[in-house]
């Protein structure tokens, strides 16, 4: 995996991000936007599937409607996430909080996209159960891994 | 005239808040500040995605079979709790480096905005929001309601920018 940094590091894209001035500050700025929307849309499909809100709703139109948010959002995040990271590409390679947040991203998408849509698109015909409220919660819990092992980056 | 008595005032409290236990406690410590930051981010994150949802909503671009009262029933209470614990995590962040943040152009940016936001909200909820149960089946709302919307995804993602930049300065 080193050699893809240390090449994204060296890339025109790199360059840009190490030398402009503005250009870090409103990546990251739009970074932070989609990390709203995703985290906003993600509350609300596991409260849903905890029960808390929108019991009338069936979970398949919430699903339809706010996954389509959360990939949009999803796509942006990934987008300025590597320019911001060909800023400091080998910094991020060694640095243990992003390795968490790329191993917990990876798993939290990967389980979206399996167990929680099964069981979103499940809760419409048996209604919630002990695992679409378990999947919920693992869901949430999985993201707000990725959003402070994120945060965490700087600080480390 | 009111500025040169209040202006200084202004500053005087905010260092009297910097110079204070809490103040410097939370700015001496090796992991407060970062704890409770990640906590602001984290919690403004869910004000801002949360009310997102319902101005979505009112512009049609969501759930345009729900009506609007009732996506706002849902979501409303997410943002408020996300607003109280992002405003006291804030006010503590703000208790540690507020001799530093009261010159800071985002910061004062930040605080602007967010009382636009809250005026927006005020205007929207003793306004428009009063008839919503003649238009809210409708897949979006009446113009007043969808500027309202607009006006609140602007300037939640300002107040997001700017509390970011606030470190920049």
């Amino acid at each position: 995996m080193q050699p893809l940094f240390i090449a994204l590091g060296h890339s025109a894209l790199g360059h840009y991000m190490q030398t402009s001035v503005w250009g870090f500050a409103v990546v990251e700025a739009i970074h932070l936007l989609a990390l709203a929307v995703l985290g906003g849309s993600v509350l609300v499909v596991d409260l849903r599937l905890l029960g808390v809100i929108f019991r009338k709703e069936s979970t398949r139109t919430l699903d339809r409607d706010l996954s389509r948010l959360l990939l949009g959002s999803l796509v942006i995040l990934i987008l300025t996430g590597i320019a911001m990271v060909s800023e400091e590409a080998l910094k991020c390679y060694f640095s243990p909080a992003f390795r968490w947040k790329m191993t917990l991203l990876a798993v939290a998408v990967l389980f979206y996209f399996t167990i929680h849509r099964h069981a979103l698109l499940r809760a419409d015909i048996n209604g919630l159960t002990a695992w679409s409220r378990i999947a919920a919660a693992i869901s949430m819990g999985l993201w707000l891994g990725v959003g402070v092992a994120g945060r965490a980056i700087g600080f480390l | 005239m009111a500025a040169i008595v209040f202006e200084p005032f202004l500053q005087h409290v905010c260092q009297l808040f910097y110079d204070s236990q809490i103040g410097t406690t939370i700015r001496e410590s090796d992991n407060a500040f970062p704890i409770i930051e990640s906590v602001h981010v984290l919690s403004i994150t869910l004000v801002a995605g949360t009310i997102a949802v319902l101005d979505l909503r009112m512009l049609g671009a969501i759930l345009r079979s729900t009506p609007v009262r009732r996506v706002a029933g849902s979501v409303l209470p997410l943002t408020w709790s996300g607003f109280v614990v992002s405003f006291v995590s804030g006010f503590l962040l703000f208790w540690s480096e507020a001799a530093k943040n009261y010159g800071n152009p985002a910061f004062r940016i930040k605080l602007v905005l967010l009382i636009l936001a809250g005026l927006n909200s005020l205007i929207f909820h003793t306004g428009i929001y009063r008839s919503a149960r003649e238009w809210e089946l409708a897949a979006a709302a009446p113009w007043r309601a969808r500027v309202a919307a607009i006006v609140s995804l602007t300037l939640w993602s300002g107040i997001i920018v700017a509390g970011r930049a606030i470190a920049y300065f």
